[in-house]
C-alpha cells in the first residue's frame, strides 16, 4: 500500500466549465434567446443586499461547485433538504436557485424549453435554459429546512434560526418563482483589482499545483483578515501531509456578502496576500485565492460546501477550526468537525463524510485552538500548551474592538504588513468593517466589469 | 458568573493616569506587549451593560466585548475620573448610555482611520 497521497478526482468525476470563451460564439448563443434578465441582489426586509445570484452561476459556471450545473429543479432541492443529496447521488449541501418575482415571470412571458439570456451591470453574461419552473410555497419553511432545527437536528443545532443568521435570511428573502435549468456564461466577466490576481478556478488551480510541482495541498478557509493565530493554524496544519508535509499551503477567501464587522472583502484578500509577500509563509509554499459565495453561515452544512470546492480545486486535506463559519450559537461550536469525524444522522451521514457513498474525499485535518502563552513565550496550540490558566486567546472581537479603537496592534496579534492593509482599505471606505454602507456600494460595484458584448 | 472587560491602554491613556494607584493596576497581555485594564463586575451589572447595547456580547474568554467605541472611551475616562476599577466606574458609564448611544450612532457610518 503506498502512502502518497494522490490528488483527488473532482465531486462528482469531472469538473462542469460551462464558460463560453469565444465572445462571437457567445453571442450567438445570446441572440437565440427569447428574453433578458437584469440580475439584482435579493435584499432583506430593510432593503440590505444579502445576496447576488451572480455569484453563484460564477462559482457554477467555473466548476466550483461541481457536479452542480444550474439552478436546481424542485425535486433536487427536496432530495438535498431530505437527505444533502444530488438527484445524481452525490452530496451537496444547500438549495441553489434562480428565483424571481411572479410580475417579473409575467413579464418575460417565458416558459419551459425557453432560454433566458441573463444581464449583470447591464451587459449580457450568462444564459439559463429553463427546464423547470417551480413556486417555492413558504420561504420562511425553506430557510429552517435548509439549516435545521434543534427539534430534527438534536446532534448539532443548539437553537432555531433566526433574522440574525445571514444565510437564513437569504433562503426567507428569495422570490417565489424558481427558473430551473443549466447555466452557461456567455460573456467573461473580468476581475476588478484586487481580485483579479487571486483568481484560481478548479482547471486553473490544478494547472497551478501542477506548475509548482505541488501534490499535496491543504486548505485554510477564510472570511477574516489573517491574525497570528490565522497564520499559526495554517503552518501546523500544514505538518499534515503523508510522508512530509503538505507541499502547498492554500487560502481560500469567501468573497461576498458578509455580515457587519466582518472585514471587507479587499481587506481579507490582500491581507492574506500580505502573510506571504512578508516571507511569513514563503510564496513558494502558499498561494492565495478567492471563491465568489454569499456566506450562509451554515457550520457543518457550509463545511460540505467547502470541502467540495477545495476539492474541486485539486486540494488533499481542508483544516477545520472551531466554530467554522458560523455565527451566534446556532449550532455546536464543533459541529463541522462531528460531520466529518463521526457524521451527522439526522442530516443524512451515519459516518463522516469521507465515509459515505457518493461523498468526499478531500481529508480533514480536525484543529483545536491557539493561543499566546506567555509562560511559553510562544503561539501555541491548546492540545501541546499545559498553560491553561496563563493562556491569551485571540478572540475575534476584541481583536475588532482593538482595531476599531485605531490602536496599532502589537506584533503577535498582527503583522505589521498585514495591519497596514487593514488600514488602507479603511481609509478607502472610511470603516475598517463591513458595514450597511459599504455592503450597498460592494453590490453596485460587485468584483468584475463585463466586456461590451452587442446583441 | 461575574464577567470582565478589558479597556486597552495606548501611550495617552497611561499618560493621563500617571503618577495615580491606577498605575499599579495595569495589566499586560500577550507578552507585555499590550497594556490594559481588566474590570470585573457581577452578574447584575453585566447585564445592564448587555441590556443598553444590543452589539454587546460576551466572548469565548467571559470577556464582555463588541460594546461602541464610545463604550471604551467614556469607560476610560470614568477610570480616570474615579480613580477606580470598581463599581463606580461602570456606574458612571451607564449614567451616560444616552451620550454612548449617539456617538455609536455615528460610528455605524464612520470611524477615523489611525495615521500610519
Amino acid at each position: 500500500m503506498s502512502i502518497l497521497i494522490k490528488r483527488p478526482a473532482p465531486h462528482g468525476g469531472r469538473l462542469e466549465e460551462r464558460v463560453v470563451h469565444d465572445p462571437e460564439l457567445g453571442k450567438k448563443l445570446a441572440q437565440r434567446c427569447s428574453a433578458s434578465y437584469d440580475i439584482k441582489a435579493t435584499l432583506d426586509e430593510n432593503g440590505q443586499p444579502v445576496r447576488n445570484v451572480y455569484r453563484e452561476i460564477m462559482s457554477i459556471c467555473y466548476g466550483f461547485f461541481s457536479p452542480v450545473e444550474g439552478s436546481m429543479k424542485k425535486a433536487e432541492v427536496d432530495r438535498i433538504l431530505k437527505e444533502r443529496r444530488l438527484l445524481n447521488e452525490w452530496v451537496f449541501p444547500y438549495p441553489l436557485v434562480f428565483d424571481i418575482t411572479e410580475e417579473e415571470l409575467k413579464d418575460l412571458g417565458v416558459t419551459v424549453g425557453d432560454s433566458l439570456l441573463l444581464r449583470l451591470k447591464g451587459k449580457p453574461f450568462a444564459i439559463l435554459d429553463i427546464d423547470e419552473i417551480w413556486r417555492i410555497d413558504n420561504p420562511e419553511e425553506l430557510a429552517h429546512k435548509t439549516f435545521g432545527t434543534p427539534e430534527d437536528n438534536p446532534e448539532v443545532v443548539q437553537e432555531p434560526f433566526n433574522k440574525k443568521m445571514p444565510g437564513w435570511v437569504i433562503y426567507k428573502n428569495l422570490s417565489p418563482v424558481v427558473l430551473a435549468g443549466k447555466y452557461r456564461i456567455i460573456n467573461e466577466p473580468k476581475f476588478l483589482p484586487p481580485f483579479d490576481k487571486f483568481w484560481f478556478p478548479p482547471l486553473k488551480s490544478r494547472a497551478e499545483y501542477d506548475r509548482r510541482g505541488w501534490t499535496t495541498v491543504i486548505n485554510h478557509q477564510t472570511r477574516n483578515v489573517p491574525h497570528i493565530g490565522h497564520e499559526f493554524l495554517m503552518k501546523d496544519a500544514g505538518y499534515t501531509g503523508d510522508m512530509e508535509p503538505c507541499h502547498g499551503i492554500q487560502v481560500n477567501a469567501i468573497i461576498g456578502v458578509k455580515r457587519p464587522g466582518d472585514y471587507p472583502d479587499e481587506a481579507i484578500i490582500e491581507g492574506h496576500a500580505a502573510v506571504n509577500e512578508g516571507g511569513y509563509i514563503k510564496p513558494e509554499r502558499h498561494i492565495v485565492t478567492f471563491t465568489l459565495w454569499d456566506m450562509r453561515y451554515g457550520n457543518p452544512l457550509e463545511s460540505i460546501l467547502h470541502g467540495i470546492i477545495r476539492q474541486n480545486m485539486g486540494c488533499t486535506h481542508h483544516m477545520f477550526g472551531r466554530d467554522h463559519a458560523a455565527v451566534g450559537e446556532y449550532y455546536d461550536m464543533y459541529a463541522t468537525q462531528t460531520l466529518w469525524s463521526k457524521g451527522i444522522p439526522s442530516f443524512g451521514f451515519p459516518a463522516s463524510i469521507n465515509d459515505v457513498p457518493y461523498g468526499l474525499q478531500i481529508r480533514p485535518q480536525n484543529m483545536k485552538e491557539f493561543w499566546y502563552c506567555p509562560v511559553c513565550n510562544e503561539i501555541a496550540y491548546s492540545e501541546c500548551c499545559g498553560h491553561d490558566k496563563e493562556k491569551q486567546k485571540f478572540s475575534g472581537s476584541f481583536v475588532r474592538g482593538m482595531v476599531a479603537e485605531g490602536l496599532f496592534p502589537p506584533k503577535v496579534i498582527f503583522r505589521p504588513e498585514v495591519y497596514k492593509v487593514i488600514v488602507k482599505w479603511w481609509k478607502e471606505f472610511g470603516y475598517p468593517f463591513c458595514n450597511p454602507r459599504y455592503v450597498k456600494e460592494k453590490e453596485e460595484r460587485l468584483e468584475v466589469d463585463l466586456p461590451d458584448m452587442d446583441i | 458568573m461575574a464577567k470582565s472587560i478589558a479597556v486597552l491602554l495606548d501611550d495617552k491613556r497611561i499618560g493621563a493616569i500617571k503618577g495615580s494607584d491606577l498605575e499599579g493596576k495595569i495589566e499586560s497581555m500577550f507578552g507585555g506587549q499590550l497594556s490594559c485594564f481588566i474590570l470585573e463586575m457581577d452578574d447584575t451589572k453585566a447585564k445592564e451593560v448587555m441590556d443598553a447595547f444590543d452589539t454587546a456580547r460576551v466572548d469565548s474568554r467571559g470577556f464582555i466585548t463588541d460594546v461602541p467605541i464610545a463604550f471604551n472611551r467614556v469607560l476610560f475616562e470614568e477610570i480616570a475620573k474615579t480613580k477606580s476599577l470598581g463599581t463606580e466606574a461602570i456606574d458612571g458609564v451607564l449614567g451616560r448610555v444616552a451620550e454612548i448611544k449617539e456617538a455609536a450612532a455615528k460610528e455605524k457610518e464612520f470611524l477615523p482611520h489611525p495615521e500610519l
